[in-house]
């Protein structure tokens, strides 16, 4: 007999799950927050979470049973509208539970290298290379200088 | 272990004077503190004001220590040297202590505070963490009851401190424009940084209005600078600046200091200030790194712990002959604590204009509503500091907050509408004296070493919560001269308790100050303060420059005035 994960480290649950939450683009810019293995990420921060954790916790343990209610493969069978309708039928009860999810999850997200890329930002750390910085407009600056106390 | 109980962590706790006194006592006769080779100044806190007191006191003659709680952090730990800095700036560089529990911080009770104190323990001390926007206080900061009739004079003025301002900027190392009417002429070291795409349109607003707005003086490098290499537009000035650029106290004063012999000793936090029996200070207790109790002896203590650090240390050194604290006769330790309440405007604009990338708040100011008019319906102003726009995750964090980043099918389309295109302003208000609020030392609450923590009760004035419903409409219209097609606001930053002042104020009547005119504490002669607790006013705008220039300011008064210091 073998224990079922949690929601939060039952790898096909929480791909489907977070390319609900975060879909790909439909330009194919930026991938789907399923696909970026986040999960791995996304699990410790919400152990760590001791003030929001138990509520995602607990609305991802209500989400993966409605979606194995409505289809007993589970919330990664399910057409991408039926599954936001599961996640939307669970937020009346766990009202915390997206504001867990995207607590943790955005920064997850929007850090990750094919995100920054899709976003046309360089994907690199800022230092050493910084960026470059629009200078002042002249026109401006010369308003100052002739208003200047000397 | 026996130290423990003795000093109370909360049960067996001492109330009275003699109670403290001899518990002290009893301490030091079963576990003596190690001794250190006595200085001349001993100083506490190696942030903006202890950095500048010690680089200016050190031709003085005298031997000089600083003792600092925090370590020396190196720039390529700054989270800008990651890929996640975003991560490490909420995490182990979040600004507040609370949030950091970093070995070097000590708790702050905030629960009865409308704002939440914000600080860094380490070499640099809150230069590590802050913005480098440098205004200094005008003329008329000095003179508020003169000149409005509320609070207090301080009992020196701009003139006093304008050579001091000076040196500071040479210092630290300070971009900007000269010849800004809302201040008396001064030449900044370096020309004005970039004010960006972000800096141009709101300047342009600011502009169609017929607002006054001047580029900031900013300590932040735009060019190559004794040794520092100018700005690359991190966009992370308040998680520590990677590229060095940004002047914090680590890299500007101690280098100097050192040179000129200052000794500095990291992961030493002070218990108390001890006196001798007439009274006046005679060195301090202190935990070292390892958690060993130290006593260091001194001529002279300066106090150099932010304006909560301060008086904390100062109601922990409760003796016989100063029962209600160190220099606490006034009973004004602690009290008039002032804050600068904040409140934030975001406009939303159609076109990129590049996101956080800058130095994150020095673009421009504005001073247009700084002076006094009644007719707003408050008394004194504020004024506004342009900061820069967000980070990735930032950006769909604070749209998440106001419901503008949902999650699901159209959560690409909602970000790509905010991504890069916000910038805004901050509203900085004068917090006007109140002495009901106040840094107390909490009756549980202690440190990693069984410190009373400091316990924060601060009150957003009436004065304050109109004053910023002023601002929030102003900036408003501000950024919607300059195009932006929504207008967001937090009328009060809670989270921005950033200036920490007044606490043990400057004045010329022992019955109702702490410290005279040139720092020295009205009841022991040899124990000094620089830092922002002498504050008698706030001002209306950042008050690391004014901290600074008073710090230089009274160490050459200690110098004028060595033959008869303790007269």
């Amino acid at each position: 007999m073998t224990d079922t994960p949690t929601p939060l480290r039952d790898p096909a649950f929480m791909q489907a799950f977070l390319d609900l939450v975060i879909p790909p683009s439909d330009d194919g810019k930026l991938p789907g927050a399923g696909s970026l293995d986040l999960a791995f990420d996304m699990a410790g921060r919400v152990d760590a979470d001791p003030m929001l954790g138990p509520f995602v916790q607990a609305g991802l343990q209500a989400v993966r049973d409605a979606a194995l209610a409505r289809d007993p493969s589970g919330l990664a069978a399910l057409p991408p509208p039926a599954g936001v309708e599961v996640i939307e039928s669970q937020l009346a009860a766990h009202p915390m539970l997206m504001i867990g999810v995207a607590l943790h999850l955005y920064p997850a997200y929007y850090q990750h290298p094919r995100v920054l890329a899709g976003l046309g930002e360089p994907p690199r750390a800022p230092f050493p290379e910084g960026y470059a910085l629009e200078p002042t407009d002249p026109q401006l600056l010369q308003k100052l200088l002739d208003r200047r106390r000397k | 272990m026996w130290r423990g109980v003795a000093e109370g962590r909360g049960e067996a706790r001492a109330n009275s004077a003699a109670q403290i006194v001899s518990a002290r006592n009893f301490q030091l006769l079963y576990d003596p503190p190690m001794p250190n080779e006595p200085v001349g100044v001993l100083i506490i806190g190696a942030g903006a004001s202890g950095a500048a007191f010690a680089w200016r006191i050190a031709d003085a003659g005298m031997s000089v220590l600083c003792l600092e709680q925090g370590p020396w952090v190196k720039q390529g730990d700054y989270p800008t040297n990651f890929l996640d800095w975003e991560s490490r700036s909420m995490g182990p560089f979040a600004t507040s202590p609370n949030i950091r529990k970093l070995p070097a911080d000590y708790p702050v009770n905030e629960q009865d505070s409308s704002i939440t104190p914000l600080m860094y323990n380490a070499v640099g001390g809150s230069t590590i963490l802050w913005a480098g926007h440098f205004p200094r206080f005008t003329p008329r900061d000095f003179r508020v009851k003169s000149d409005d009739g509320v609070a207090d004079d301080w009992p020196i003025d701009y003139e006093t401190l304008e050579p001091f301002f000076a040196i500071n900027d040479r210092m630290m190392g300070v971009s900007g424009l000269a010849g800004d009417p809302a201040y008396p002429y001064h030449e900044p070291t370096m020309p004005p940084l970039p004010l960006g795409k972000s800096g141009n349109t709101v300047a342009a607003g600011f502009e169609k209005l017929g607002w006054h707005w001047w580029p900031s003086d900013s300590a932040v490098t735009s060019q190559e600078y004794e040794g520092r290499a100018p700005c690359i537009n991190l966009g992370a000035c308040i998680n520590g600046c990677a590229q060095g650029a940004k002047a914090s106290t680590d890299i500007t004063y101690w280098p100097a200091a050192q040179r000129k012999g200052v000794q500095i000793r990291t992961g030493c936090r002070v218990k108390e200030i001890t006196v001798r029996p007439d009274g006046m200070a005679d060195g301090v207790l202190y935990y070292d790194e390892g958690g060993t109790l130290q006593e260091q002896k001194a001529e002279i203590v300066v106090l150099a712990a932010n304006g909560i650090g301060t008086p904390r240390l100062l109601l922990n050194s409760k003796s016989a002959q100063h029962p209600d604290g160190l220099a606490n006769s006034s009973g004004m330790v602690g009290k008039n604590l002032m804050f600068h309440p904040y409140a934030a405007i975001l406009g939303v604009f159609d076109e990129d204009l590049g996101g956080r990338r800058g130095p994150t708040g020095c673009s421009l100011w504005s001073h247009e509503f700084y002076k006094t008019d009644l007719s707003r319906g408050f008394v004194r102003g504020y004024s506004f500091e342009a900061v820069r726009g967000f980070a990735p995750a930032q950006t769909a964090l604070w749209g998440m907050s106001r419901g503008m980043v949902p999650w699901g099918p159209d959560h690409h389309k909602s970000y790509a509408r905010v991504y890069n295109r916000t910038t805004g302003l901050l509203a900085i208000t004068e917090d006007l004296p109140e002495e009901t609020n106040t840094v107390t030392l909490d009756p549980e609450l202690t440190d990693s070493n069984g410190i009373p923590a400091p316990k924060i009760n601060y009150k957003l004035s009436d004065n304050s919560q109109k004053m910023l419903a002023h601002a929030v409409e102003r900036a408003k219209e501000a950024l919607t001269a300059a195009g932006a097609t929504e207008v967001f606001s937090e009328p009060l930053m809670s989270n921005a308790g950033w200036h920490l002042m007044g606490t043990a104020r400057m004045g010329a009547d022992p019955k109702t100050s702490v410290v005279n005119e040139w720092g020295r504490a009205h009841d022991v002669k040899n124990l000094f303060i620089i830092d922002g607790s002498i504050f008698v006013t706030a001002g209306g705008v950042n008050p690391t420059s004014t901290i600074q220039a008073l710090a230089l300011y009274v160490a050459d008064s200690i110098k004028k005035n060595i033959e008869t210091l303790f007269d």
